[in-house]
């Protein structure tokens, strides 16, 4: 999560001094929160860099409504990994180079003492050793930077590979997953699950290598130097550092939930504030809410001083160490090189190793957090890859050829939740051409009915088919291609008006675009829009009015050119003006076609040829308007009901 | 704009015997706030938030200069250990100051770096409780004009910059002194080593900074393309339905996948810029090293220096580096904190527009005749008038319903009763007094406004329908709860009137929390009432049994009902019919109905929408399928 590197200047280069730690290169602006637009200030150096961007092309991912065998593999870091095997292989072996080339330092030192600096004076011996450190230093560099690139972009790659398959698997789920799982689980899959990937195979696999060998390299050198004052500094320090790391670990952990948990509720406490700003108003609530914002931010600093805590004791504790090993060493050490034992060279060496010997156990450490995380999404995603779509394209489904637009419903039994079947032994049948209105209660099934049209889910028992094809039997694509959906709440996407109506054929001309919006009566509208059809519609359409909003959904639907017409009428009120535009841009859209209209108003109902009337999942009378009132059931009880409303006066009422 | 009440001296909201308060204050105020002066620096207007914490932020600072300086000592005693081997008792004098020095080195690192982030957090509190306050001031005008979710964003990493910086900075030049005692100790033992070791570091903090600046704007890109995903797949959660029906996912995959590339090459050139110069940072204190090596050397074989020295010479190499690291970051969260301190100081110089004037009263007693005397009123300043001569007259204990087409201005009225705004000209009276002549506390504890728009807050449904009361009892929440037809479903709900609702709890259908909002307000008892279309998502036959009990409650009380539905007109005593910012009809319904024609149209259209029994959608966050449950039988109206 992007907050635990809120610590990161706080904690950060923890054993202070002596560590050349890179500097991080995840700036962590957003600071955990929805991105706020980059700072006007570094506006001008993002577009500079964006002139370096080449295109991309088209991306290569194609979706297919089938995942074939080698996406249905287990996920496992791994197997993400060996897809890139050849650039893995590369970085490995770069890092290898990197940590033994980084550690030559101090043994050349020592040799430039022992043989350039002792008994005999040796200037010479100081040069070879100054050249072949200097030569180390290139080796090393040159690796490095190597090194970073290519871990750089395996991890960039393989990011890539994950961010598509995730998302061609949500693509395949049912609608049930998506109203069965809220929204903000799916959407931290598809974002922060993978992300606390990209720490990990970016920098803490290399890390977790180089620092790994680091300390088996300079413990061999400590070794081969001399064994007594190398064991003495291993057992004496090791341990030491290590629980004090693992404290810290374990201590942080703790302390950065706090912190997570203060900062969610400090912010959640400010948005509400905002956004129940005339509440808050109108209740007089100010004093009262400045208070407990102050008990809230309380908390969270009180949090944070908890993780101060563990970041004072930490960071100068291993420095202390540090010293203190260094004060053991020099008094062991020098003892032994007062006895001849050894030799100063090699106590100087000691020394500069002792400091490059710390920093690996620390960083171990803390990059086992990175690897926790990125252990915890990957089974996240692997439980996500296991949730198998709800209705899954047969694998000898055929393409459904241009359809005429019969229904029939044959005895068809459904419940989301299958003990509790909300359509019961559904029989109807719808012919080509004609425009059916359901009605009934709110909670009878009308809208489910309507979800079985377009395969949405699948009847638990019974049969559903189009010309004859149970819809489970033909692709979900040539089935879909050939319906048209409106929904009740029109939803349009955060993109240009034009991208919005020609959803459903993304290749479509302006001409077919103005089209579909002169059927619909939109053209006033677009036409006084600022950039015409390049309008950009904003977040939830906040910009049109929720009747010009439904017509782009009318004209959505137009664009789609369907055989079969599936209408969920909105319920909101809408201006006189906006209702007449949308009867209007009905009329065209339903001509021709089989139309399925979820009806919530009897005039519209009126104007179907025949009217269904639903009731607990039950088809319980069909007919036209005429024969329906005539035979005094259920639809007449409602359109008596409706018309003494309509003209009902208050007095009445009571 | 002028400042309104200078926030040089923090100012406590005033307490009046209208505003609820039952939270116990844990955490003093803030001490000090940001200076006013709007010419002075943005450093300069922050220093009254650091100097109220001075004594910690002094004893953090000196104490770790302290600390450096005693670590500075300690390379110098091992390289004099090691060249001083062979003297007798030397050594163990040289072990035991080392000891002595970590020991002590880690203690005072220890309460420095404790004093720094207790001062740094402090800010932080200080901050986020100054532009809280200062947000809970401002008025209505103020949050028409600003987006919530920028101002929390903003908020929250604008604080922590500057936060950062106020902080940190003075400590990171404390590091960096000490280079300058390293520096010295340095050139008393030999001159051109001493150059050479301090060589490398100008190129340490110059790299650093280049680096960082071509690092920041990568690593925005990379924030703003990861938006760019998320965008894709939160649009894809929401509008999963079209891209369902209309075959959509081949179309939202290439979307998406192009999303992905440019991802990509954003890290990928992130990686690429690191490559070129982490290996250059990471090493040019090894070049140093081995160009200490050379020299040193040079010079110990001449007799001019001792090996112990070179020992000494590579720790302070080391130890030099961070420091100038850190310098060249400062340099950049400079930059960063006076941005940030900008879009602060922005809010924070706001004043609010409506506020109390001077020799405000109090409206104590409250008969409830309301009166609206040829009020003009615009949202902007010379924009379009909402409102023109509007005339209005409630009688006390009076039940009014105003009528009217969508965006007519209808609840304009209410906000403007409640004095949410001012009106440009004429005035609003309560009893007679002009609105802008009462404190405001008292005039909108006098006001209960239901809002069409409920929202409640995450928190359990007793503590929000006792918001504007919170110390009330249970048996009055309840009784409040009962006459708005709400307590049956609460009593249902997992929690009682435990449950936590709203954004971070249970989620409630539209009627539901539209049934809480009236116990909100109801609870309040206030002598003038004001429903803003608060019934418009409630079940027919619920509202059907609200109207009872409201009919009770709006006995005595003076009551403004906005409403589409003849069933909520039916409250009334009398309508009124509202038309281009003004009140064109009034009468009774059966008046209006007789012999205004928009009337009848307005309530036409209404009607029409109610046939199939205004969908309350159920309690479980199923998305848009109605569900099987609770659904009311066919006849709508109790007629």
């Amino acid at each position: 999560m992007a907050w635990s590197g809120g610590g990161g200047v706080f904690g950060g280069a923890p054993g202070g001094a002596g560590f050349a730690g890179g500097p991080r290169s995840a700036a962590n602006p957003g600071g955990g929160l929805p991105f706020a637009g980059i700072p006007p200030e570094l506006q001008a150096g993002v577009d500079k860099l964006l002139t370096s961007e080449p295109d991309h092309g088209e991306p290569r991912a194609r979706f297919s409504y089938r995942a074939s065998a080698r996406e249905g593999r287990r996920l496992t870091l791994r197997w993400l990994l060996f897809e890139h095997w050849h650039l893995g292989a590369l970085a490995v072996l770069l890092v290898t180079v990197v940590s033994v080339a980084n550690q030559a330092g101090p043994r050349l030192i020592d040799a430039g003492i022992n043989h350039g600096m002792g008994r005999h004076k040796d200037f010479g011996a100081i040069v070879a050793a100054a050249v072949a450190y200097l030569i180390a230093i290139v080796v090393t560099a040159g690796a490095q930077h190597l090194q970073v690139r290519v871990t750089g972009r395996l991890a960039a790659w393989v990011m890539n590979d994950l961010r598509v398959k995730v998302f061609t698997h949500l693509q395949r789920l049912g609608l049930d997953f998506y109203t069965d799982e809220k929204a903000g689980v799916i959407m931290t899959r598809m974002t922060s699950d993978i992300e606390n990937l990209q720490q990990l195979l970016q920098d803490g696999l290399a890390q977790f290598t180089v620092q790994g060998l680091t300390m088996l390299v300079i413990a061999g050198l400590l070794f081969s130097m001399n064994v007594r004052l190398a064991l003495i500094t291993v057992v004496l320090i090791m341990p030491a550092l290590t629980a004090l790391s693992l404290w810290f670990r374990a201590a942080s952990e703790r302390g950065y939930d706090r912190v997570r948990d203060g900062i969610a509720n400090v912010l959640a406490d400010l948005a509400e504030s905002l956004h129940g700003v005339r509440i808050v108003a109108a209740h007089n609530r100010q004093r009262h809410n400045v208070v407990h914002h102050r008990n809230v931010v309380g908390e969270y600093r009180d949090a944070n001083m908890y993780t101060a805590q563990i970041n004072a004791v930490y960071g100068p504790g291993t420095q202390m160490l540090g010293y203190l090993g260094s004060g053991a060493i020099l008094a062991i050490g020098g003892n032994m090189v007062l006895h001849h034992t050894l030799s100063p060279g090699d106590l100087v060496a000691f020394f500069l190793y002792l400091n490059r010997f710390l920093m690996p156990i620390q960083l171990l450490v803390q990059q086992y957090n990175t690897y926790q995380q990125g252990q915890a999404s990957i089974i996240k995603l692997r439980t996500l890859f296991e949730v198998a779509p709800s209705v899954p394209e047969d694998p000898d489904a055929e393409e459904l050829p241009p359809i005429h637009g019969e229904i029939v419903f044959e005895d068809v039994t459904f419940g989301y939740d299958p003990t509790n079947p909300v359509i019961r032994h559904a029989d109807l049948r719808i012919s080509a051409g004609e425009t059916v209105a359901f009605v009934g209660p709110t909670g009878a099934g009308k809208s489910t009915l309507a979800k079985l049209v377009t395969r949405f889910y699948d009847p638990g028992q019974g049969r559903v088919l189009i010309d004859g094809h149970d819809l489970r039997h033909v692709t979900v694509g040539s089935l879909r291609r050939q319906l048209g959906v409106v929904p009740q709440e029109p939803f349009l996407f955060a993109g240009t008006i034009r991208d919005n109506i020609a959803f459903a054929d993304p290749e479509a001309t302006d001409d077919q675009v103005w089209e579909a919006i002169r059927a619909v009566g939109l053209v006033d509208v677009v036409e006084r829009m600022p950039a015409g059809l390049d309008t950009i519609v904003h977040e939830r359409g906040q910009s049109l009015s929720s009747g010009e909003r439904q017509l782009i959904a009318l004209a959505r639907a137009f664009m789609a050119r369907p055989r079969v017409l599936v209408l969920d009428e909105a319920t909101s009120n809408l201006d006189l003006l906006s209702e007449t535009k949308i009867e209007a841009a009905l009329d065209v859209l339903l001509e021709a076609r089989t139309a399925v209209l979820i009806a919530h108003r009897l005039t519209t109902a009126m104007k179907a040829d025949r009217i269904v009337v639903v009731d607990e999942g039950q088809v319980v009378e069909i007919g036209t308007h005429d024969e329906l009132v005539a035979r005094g059931g259920r639809y007449a009880a409602m359109y008596a009901t409706w018309m003494s409303h309509s003209d009902a006066d208050p007095e009445r009422a009571h | 704009m002028r400042l309104g009440r200078g926030h040089a001296a923090v100012e406590e909201l005033p307490g009046s015997p209208f505003v609820p308060m039952a939270v116990d204050p844990r955490y003093s105020a803030p001490r000090a706030t940001i200076d006013p002066d709007r010419d002075k620096s943005w450093l300069r207007r922050a220093l009254p938030i650091v100097l109220s914490h001075r004594r910690t932020f002094a004893t953090a600072l000196i104490l770790s200069f302290t600390g450096l300086v005693l670590q500075v000592q300690i390379p110098k005693l091992l390289g004099d250990a090691v060249s001083e081997l062979g003297r007798a008792g030397a050594l163990d004098h040289y072990v035991r100051l080392v000891l002595v020095l970590a020991v002590a080195a880690g203690l005072t690192g220890y309460v420095s770096r404790l004093c720094l982030m207790r001062t740094a957090y402090s800010i932080e509190f200080d901050l986020r409780n100054i532009i809280y306050e200062h947000l809970t001031r401002m008025s209505f005008p103020f949050y028409d004009r600003v987006q919530s979710g920028q101002l929390i964003s903003r908020a929250n990493s604008d604080i922590r910059s500057v936060q950062m910086y106020l902080t940190f900075a003075p400590s990171i030049l404390v590091q960096c002194a000490i280079a300058v005692v390293a520096f010295g100790y340095m050139l008393s033992i030999s001159v051109p080593p001493a150059f050479v070791a301090m060589a490398t570091m100008p190129f340490v903090y110059v790299l650093g900074v280049r680096m960082r600046r071509l690092m920041f704007p990568v690593s925005w890109l990379i924030q703003s393309r990861l938006a760019d995903v998320a965008t894709i797949v939160d649009e894809n959660i929401n509008g999963v339905r079209v891209v369902k029906s209309f075959a959509g996912e081949p179309r939202q995959l290439r979307l998406l996948a192009r999303a992905a590339d440019r991802l990509q090459w954003a890290y990928v050139k992130d990686a690429d810029i690191r490559a070129r110069f982490t290996p250059v940072v990471q090493n040019l204190s090894q070049l140093g090293l081995a160009l200490v090596l050379l020299v040193g050397g040079y010079l110990v074989v001449h007799g001019h220096l001792r090996v112990g020295d070179i020992l000494t010479f590579s720790f302070y190499i080391v130890m030099l580096q961070a420091p100038f690291q850190m310098l060249g970051m400062l340099i950049m969260m400079g930059q960063r904190a006076a941005a940030s301190a900008g879009r602060i100081y922005e809010i924070l110089d706001e004043a609010p527009t409506i506020v109390d004037r001077p020799g405000a009263i109090d409206l104590v007693e409250c008969a409830g005749d309301v009166r609206f005397d040829s009020v003009d009123f615009s949202y902007l300043e010379g924009g379009p008038l909402v409102l023109e001569g509007f005339e209005l007259h409630l009688r006390p204990g009076e039940t009014v319903a105003m009528v009217g087409r969508t965006g007519v201005g209808k609840s304009t009225v209410a906000r403007l009763l409640s004095r949410f705004y001012d009106v440009n000209s004429g005035a609003v009276r309560i009893d007679g007094h002009d609105v802008r002549q009462l404190t405001l506390a008292s005039l909108r504890s006098k006001i209960g406004i239901v809002l069409d728009e409920p929202f409640l807050f995450s928190v359990s449904i007793r503590d929000n329908i006792a918001y504007g009361r919170p110390d009330a009892d249970f048996a009055d929440i309840a009784a409040a709860a009962e006459a708005a037809g709400a307590d049956e479903f609460i009593r249902q709900l997992p929690a009682g009137y435990d449950t936590v609702v709203g954004e971070r709890g249970y989620t409630l259908s539209g009627g539901q929390r539209q049934r809480i909002a009236i116990a909100r307000t109801l609870l309040v008892n206030p002598p003038i009432l004001v429903l803003d279309d608060a019934t418009s998502a409630i079940d027919v036959q619920v509202e059907q049994q609200i109207h009872g009990a409201l009919r009770v409650l709006m006995r005595g009380r003076t009551t403004l009902i906005i409403a589409h539905r003849l069933s909520t007109i039916s409250l009334a005593d009398r309508v009124v019919l509202m038309d281009q910012g003004r009140i064109v009809a009034d009468g009774t319904h059966n008046e209006l109905m007789a012999t205004n024609p928009l009337y009848v149209e307005v309530l036409a259209q209404a009607a029409d929408t109610d046939v199939d029994a205004a969908p309350e959608p159920v309690t479980r966050p199923r998305g848009w399928e109605d569900g099987p449950t609770g659904s009311p039988p066919f006849g709508v109206e109790g007629v």
